[in-house]
């Protein structure tokens, strides 16, 4: 309290807030590739939507098929947000790839803040700094600052390249700010778990949770029956205020007030939780702990298992939840629009896969969660990875630990885990189907689909061991590999991309059951080569200097 | 047969791209010595403490570690060594005890008397997460699991470069008695008089290699002794020509030179006849010596 009270009677507002232009700078400095490669990505992404438009709804097509097709399509509402008008290219973007570069220019926000203020006061080096001339909110003003600017780069460039190839001007202009308001409030989720947890992994954890329940929010109100009590909820959730200010239908510039306000309270709180908290720590301080460690800690797995044991919680949580609430959108499908098979045709164009609703249906979802759980493959492993950063891997080397049972330590983890989680997301997405029909064959079937996609993700793995064990440095590449496949799975197949491009992913030759029928080959296949990757970095590993 | 030495190194070469960290080094701790490992950052005695724990790979040279090959053979001569890095880096969910808990079992076991014992010594609470000790006390972390196992060899790398006097010589303690178990230590410092006080072998490291190396007294022998002396009248002039003499200074009846050990007795023969009223000498400390190494070719 004291801390407060002195700041707020000896020093005025340009003191708090000194050295803010040189921390800004220093936070762009820092993380210029970052944003650069994400402003790229979503800048492209959203121009390439507006290109494809006319190869993907034909010129003859008609508006009220069109609609009927794909704005009554539960899964594609779910995944991707509310169509408004999809007979320009500008409401068709916003639809197609809006709502989901707002939410990725969110994360990408949160993300960011959490790097430029937590994770540089956990490594110490923020404490250099403030014992310069630095303000005490200068700081984390400057994290958002640059946060803020990337998403206004996003919508601005975005707007621009919108104006020219989506008329109207004013129309394109809604899209991009909406996209970089929705990205604002994401930067004001980081700002606020940032003083939340003591350390940046804590911080982006609950900040991801927060973002997944907002997307959990929007796609389970968007995918229910049109007169179901939950639609409305749509405008509880961050995440769609972009889409529901209906860029090129209807332009409500009034509802780009919502996430900006929220953003500013957020920040707001984010200030107020600075300023109560002591320079280190989190808002609850660091317990004690037991002074013996337990039986189970006596080994580089039993190390791996209670490291990795938040993550895996927190993955299963959200997962459990994710899958549930999903599956149980699949009631309505039974019903809706199955005689109107000549839209099978259009499905397939959009990405929407089989002529079964509900297959397809499973199938989306499948297709969506094992990349996503690739991420907590790379995310695993890249563990093994930060603790030879640290020094943590040298201690433990030290001992009578071979460097092969510490980097199964964390390989192991890496491919079982997001294995199970796939595996019971797909029971969890069929438990719905089970309960209705009473036949629990469902939960085995869309499991044992989800079964079929892991070797994709033992790939991805697999990938960042071998990067691993011979040039750690390219660590990153596997990330790049998880964000190409997402990037594929989105919107390639509307782009119009060549078969063997959007087939260059662990991902893509494995059979998406069950709206495709099984083949061994590629599972084997792919497996195998997961195999030999695994082995190849382990090799790599056991030759390498280490730290 | 004589006891293999705990750590045997022969023409040790390291290189990282065109930086050239060990440039022939070589080093022998016999059993039972506690050997210090002078030089000052950046002279090469991380790497080769890393090259001793298998986390480097040598480019060429000999390395034996109690026998073994410290690359090929790690795990299990890692069971007969504990090593104390000198920046040390604590899981920050973790407790200091579970940390000590931890590697103590990963070494093959660790002596829970002795653990609660050296606690006491250090004044460490093992109940507070890793993140939040000081660096001197995520130090003492590190030093409890090494020295509560059961070992033959320590490897320390700059051991006590954030503790307190008080705990330093605790630790100075803990590793005398360690000695008389007939236990080997290799102590890397770049604190003199840590190793001038602990260390009955020293060598000195330098870009690289190893300039100097053995017993205390023997390197003593290289070098001076300081002699200061109040005589009853002025000095002549002529002591300076005294063989093995250097540096003589005259300030009114007081005389300071340094001196030889071969020059010693002629010198305090003169003095004596000159009528000697207080008389100070001091064997040269390690500083001397290790200053020597380092300004003669920087100059």
């Amino acid at each position: 309290m004291t801390a407060a009270v002195a700041s707020r009677t000896s020093a005025g507002s340009s003191s708090r807030y000194a050295a803010l232009g040189l921390l800004a700078r220093l936070a762009l400095r820092r993380s210029r590739i970052y944003y650069g490669v994400w402003v790229l990505a979503l800048v492209a992404t959203l121009a390439a939507t507006v290109a494809a438009y006319e190869r993907v709804v034909p010129p003859g097509a008609s508006a009220e098929l069109t609609m009927k097709a794909l704005g009554g399509n539960p899964t594609m509402r779910a995944m991707l947000g509310p169509p408004f008008d999809l007979m320009t290219p500008g409401g068709f973007t916003m639809w197609r790839v809006g709502t989901f570069a707002a939410a990725a220019l969110a994360w990408m926000a949160a993300f960011g803040v959490i790097r430029a203020t937590r994770a540089e006061e956990e490594d110490g080096r923020l404490e250099l700094l403030r014992a310069g001339a630095v303000g005490r909110r200068a700081p984390l003003a400057a994290g958002v600052l640059v946060a803020v600017g990337a998403c206004l780069a996003v919508g601005l460039l975005s707007a621009a390249s919108l104006a020219r190839t989506a008329p109207p001007a004013g129309s394109a202009l809604l899209l991009g700010l909406g996209i970089a308001a929705v990205g604002v409030v994401g930067a004001g989720v980081g700002a606020v778990t940032a003083q939340v947890s003591e350390s940046a992994r804590g911080a982006r954890g609950l900040a991801s949770a927060g973002l997944g329940a907002a997307y959990l929010v929007r796609a389970m109100a968007d995918g229910s029956a049109e007169s179901s009590a939950l639609r409305p909820l749509a405008w509880a959730s961050p995440l769609e205020w972009a889409a529901l200010a209906r860029p090129y239908a209807g332009d409500r510039w009034i509802v780009l007030l919502l996430p900006l306000l929220l953003a500013v309270g957020l920040v707001a709180l984010a200030f107020r939780l600075e300023a109560v908290r002591d320079h280190g720590a989190g808002l609850r301080q660091s317990g004690r702990g037991p002074a013996v460690g337990s039986a189970r800690l006596a080994s580089a797995a039993g190390l791996a298992a209670r490291l990795h044991r938040g993550s895996i919680l927190g993955w299963t949580a959200g997962i459990v939840v994710f899958a549930l609430a999903m599956g149980s959108l699949s009631d309505a499908f039974g019903t809706m629009m199955k005689d109107l098979p000549e839209l099978a045709e259009m499905f397939r164009r959009m990405g929407g896969g089989a002529a079964d609703l509900r297959e397809a249906f499973y199938t989306a979802m499948l297709g969506l969660v094992v990349i996503v759980l690739a991420m907590l493959g790379v995310q695993t492993l890249g563990r093994l990875h930060r603790e030879e950063e640290r020094g943590h891997a040298e201690l433990l080397l030290s001992t009578a630990t071979t460097r092969q049972a510490f980097a199964l330590s964390h390989l192991v983890p890496a491919l079982v885990v997001p294995t199970v989680l796939l595996v019971v997301c797909g029971g969890l997405l069929g438990l719905n189907e089970a309960i209705g029909s009473g036949s629990s064959a469902p939960v085995w079937q869309v499991a044992g689909a989800a079964l079929v996609l892991a070797p994709g993700i033992w790939v991805v793995v697999g990938v960042a061991m071998l990067l691993h064990g011979w040039v750690p440095r390219l660590l990153g590449v596997a990330w790049g590999l998880v964000g190409w496949s997402l990037f594929v799975a989105w919107i390639g197949e509307i782009l119009g991309w060549p078969e063997w491009l959007i087939s260059l992913t662990p991902f893509a030759a494995l059979p998406a059951l069950p709206a495709e029928p099984l083949t061994w080959t590629p599972v084997i296949v792919t497996t195998v080569l997961a195999a030999l990757l695994c082995v190849g970095g382990l090799v790599g590993y056991r030759r390498r200097d280490l730290g | 047969m004589a006891p293999t030495p705990p750590i045997d190194i022969h023409g040790l070469r390291k290189t990282f791209g065109s930086t050239v960290a060990l440039d022939g080094l070589d080093l022998v701790v016999e059993p039972g010595q506690i050997h210090g490992f002078l030089g000052p950052n950046g002279s090469g005695k991380s790497t080769t403490i890393r090259i001793l724990l298998g986390l480097l790979r040598a480019d060429s040279g000999t390395v034996h570690l109690l026998g073994g090959d410290p690359w090929a053979d790690a795990p299990a001569l890692h069971r007969r060594l504990a090593y104390v890095p000198g920046d040390v880096s604590l899981w920050p969910g973790l407790t200091g005890g579970e940390a000590i808990d931890l590697l103590g079992r990963a070494r093959g076991g660790i002596d829970k008397a002795r653990r609660d014992a050296l606690l006491e010594r250090f004044d460490l609470d093992p109940t507070k997460k890793g993140r939040t000790y000081s660096k001197g006390n995520r130090q003492k972390v590190a030093l409890v699991a090494a020295l509560a196992s059961d070992v033959e060899l320590l490897l320390l790398d700059e051991p006590t470069s954030g503790l307190d006097p008080l705990m330093e010589r605790q630790f100075s303690e803990v590793v005398r008695e360690g000695r008389h178990e007939g236990l080997s230590v290799l102590l890397s410092s770049h604190i003199l008089s840590e190793v001038e006080a602990l260390c009955d072998h020293v060598s000195i490291i330098k870009a690289g290699r190893v300039v100097e190396s053995g017993t205390l007294a023997q390197l003593r022998h290289l070098t001076r002794t300081q002699v200061t002396a109040d005589l009853a009248s002025t000095p002549p002039a002529e002591l300076a020509s005294l063989p093995g003499v250097h540096d003589l200074h005259v300030d009114g009846t007081r005389l300071t030179c340094q001196v030889e050990d071969s020059g010693l007795a002629g010198l305090l023969a003169r003095l004596s006849s000159l009528g000697v009223q207080a008389l100070t000498s001091s064997p040269p400390t390690l500083e001397e010596l290790f200053l020597r190494h380092y300004d003669e070719s920087d100059r």
